[in-house]
């Protein structure tokens, strides 16, 4: 009775955490995310996937730029192709067909300071950084 | 067949009068094959939009390949051909327009004096014009045999030229034509036809020049080796650099960094001041922050400002040195650019695949070399 109880909680934990874990390359980023994440709140207790495609489909205000929300430009389809402002096709940003997204610390970055400027005229914080990555990494 | 003589009643005289033949088979197809070449000249340059500028490049050259062909046939050619035959000082000119006033059917069965006089004229046009084709084609579009040595300026200077002569030589065809018909009339033969069958009534008391033989083999000869030689040389100097034309691909750190959310455009399509402004703005980009880290920006920034407008003479380079005194950041906005592209209707600029007025190089397929050529320019169609 024990035993099978402890397996089933084995299976379901291994389960959950398969369903959120992420490829080893992007996991490596998200996991640099997490250890700021814990520095900051010792209480924090990992990533939300549902936070983030919150986040990614939220209307934002105090945008310093014209798009105010992140589908405005990467569409409302992660898996399929985005477009600019100005017309150039974005690739798409799930990692499920675009192995390649979130593999470069410095261009995760690099974009994160960009759109969340553009679009909420801020800074991302550690926490929506991870949520956002934790979601396309599953998607 | 040359001195082939038909018997033929006599349109004007009444008695019945031979034909001989006057024009040889290489002046009839001259004569017509220039006509379509000029007519194609006149068409790619004042008619047809400027993609065709190509065809009108090819054409000219064909125009001028044409006449020195003649010019050798004018030296060794039959004695209807020989320039030494037919052209005349003004002394003879003033006789034979004398004749026509004074209504005297003084008649030359090769070309009359003010005829040759026409045909000198005509070949001097043609050289003149393709001696300025090649330099504006040089000068403006950094193509061509002189491309090497010529600057926009003088390339400009060279199309104003040319467009002058043009004109000059389309009231020279007029002209011609007019002339053509009053001869035609004044003779009684038409002279049109003349030129296509090569044959001509033969009246007593004709001018005729006296016969010497063509030296058809010569000639061609001498023709292909003039090809030959100038074919040569034409490729021999545009292996040499462009004059003030950007050379090799963007760099790649720029293409890279600049060409995310747009074409990374060619650094000659703004001047040095709106580079540095632009580099300094770059978190209010129009409507996008698009910052950089400092240590990748910092090359960008030079190598934007090292490859201006100023820098190059290209036709671009020399255009959008005048920015918009509104938006001086945007080279859409530049007066030039809005001048050139006010045609073109909103709806293409919207829907795919060009999607912004930005996307230069959905219609410019040279966009990332700065040439920006003529010929390059091809508006796709609209994807619904
Ligand atoms: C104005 C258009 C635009 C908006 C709005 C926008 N993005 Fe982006 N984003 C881009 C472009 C362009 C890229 C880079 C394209 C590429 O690499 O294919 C990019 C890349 C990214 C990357 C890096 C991907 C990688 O491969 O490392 C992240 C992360 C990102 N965006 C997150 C966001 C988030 C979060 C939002 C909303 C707050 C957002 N973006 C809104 C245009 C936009
Ligand atoms: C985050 C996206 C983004 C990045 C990165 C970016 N731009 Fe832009 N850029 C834009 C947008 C959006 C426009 C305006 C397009 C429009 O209005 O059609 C623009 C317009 C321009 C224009 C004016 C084009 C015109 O229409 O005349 C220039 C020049 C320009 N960018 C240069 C650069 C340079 C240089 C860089 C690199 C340092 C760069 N851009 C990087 C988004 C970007
Ligand atoms: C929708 C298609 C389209 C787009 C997009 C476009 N152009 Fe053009 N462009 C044209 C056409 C067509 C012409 C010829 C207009 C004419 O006949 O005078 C032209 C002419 C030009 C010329 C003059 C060429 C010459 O020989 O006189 C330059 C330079 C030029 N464009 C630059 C640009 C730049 C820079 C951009 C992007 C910022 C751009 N164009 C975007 C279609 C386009």
């Amino acid at each position: 009775m024990r035993i099978a109880a402890i397996l089933t909680a084995i299976v379901i934990a291994g389960t959950a955490i398969a369903a959120v874990a992420a490829p080893p390359a992007q996991q490596a980023i998200i996991d640099q995310f997490a250890a700021a994440a814990k520095k900051a709140d010792p209480g924090f207790s990992g990533f939300s996937p549902d936070a983030g495609k919150t986040f990614f489909f939220a209307e934002q205000t105090g945008g310093t730029g014209e798009a105010s929300n992140c589908y405005a430009c990467h569409g409302k389809d992660p898996k399929k192709a985005g477009e600019t402002r100005a017309g150039q096709t974005i690739d798409p940003i799930a990692v499920s067909v675009n192995p390649k997204r979130f593999t470069d610390m410095a261009m995760v970055e690099k974009w994160f300071g960009r759109n969340c400027d553009t679009v909420l005229g801020r800074e991302c914080t550690v926490v929506e950084k991870g949520n956002f990555l934790t979601f396309m990494s599953a998607q | 067949m040359e001195h082939q003589t038909i018997p033929l009643a006599a349109q004007g005289s009444g008695t019945s009068l031979q034909r001989v033949r006057v024009w040889d088979r290489f002046v009839r197809a001259f004569h017509w094959s220039l006509v379509g070449a000029m007519a194609v000249a006149f068409a790619t340059s004042l008619l047809l939009p400027k993609e065709w500028a190509l065809i009108h490049v090819i054409d000219g050259t064909a125009c001028v390949a044409l006449v020195a062909a003649r010019l050798v046939w004018g030296w060794l050619g039959p004695e209807y051909a020989r320039f030494a035959a037919f052209v005349r000082g003004p002394a003879a000119v003033i006789a034979h327009l004398r004749d026509i006033a004074a209504g005297r059917v003084h008649r030359h069965r090769g070309h009359n004096p003010l005829g040759a006089a026409m045909i000198v004229a005509l070949l001097a046009g043609v050289v003149v014009l393709g001696v300025t084709g090649t330099a504006t084609l040089g000068g403006t579009l950094k193509s061509g045999p002189l491309a090497f040595a010529l600057s926009f300026a003088t390339g400009s200077a060279a199309r104003e030229v040319h467009e002058l002569v043009a004109y000059a030589v389309l009231g020279l065809i007029a002209a011609h034509v007019a002339g053509a018909i009053f001869e035609s009339r004044r003779t009684r033969e038409n002279l049109a036809l003349s030129m296509v069958t090569g044959l001509k009534e033969a009246r007593s008391g004709d001018e005729v020049p006296a016969a010497v033989p063509a030296h058809a083999v010569l000639a061609a000869i001498l023709s292909v080796t003039l090809f030959a030689a100038s074919g040569f040389a034409v490729a021999t100097l545009m292996k040499r650099p462009a004059l003030g034309a950007p050379v090799g691909a963007l760099d790649a750190s720029y293409k890279k960094e600049c060409g995310d959310c747009h074409i990374a455009y060619h650094p000659s399509l703004l001047p040095s001041a709106q580079w540095t402004a632009l580099m300094d703005g770059l978190a209010r980009h129009f409507g996008e922050n698009a910052t950089l880290p400092a240590a990748t920006a910092a090359p960008i920034r030079s190598y934007l400002t090292a490859n201006a407008a100023e820098t190059f003479d290209t036709l671009a380079a020399n255009a959008f040195r005048r920015v918009s005194a509104t938006d001086p950041l945007r080279i859409t906005a530049a007066p030039f650019w809005q001048r050139t592209h006010d045609e073109i209707s909103d709806a293409v600029f919207k829907a795919k695949p060009v999607k912004s007025k930005g996307n230069c190089a959905a219609c410019h397929s040279d966009a990332a070399t700065g040439m920006f050529r003529p010929w390059n320019i091809d508006i796709p169609e609209v994807v619904k």
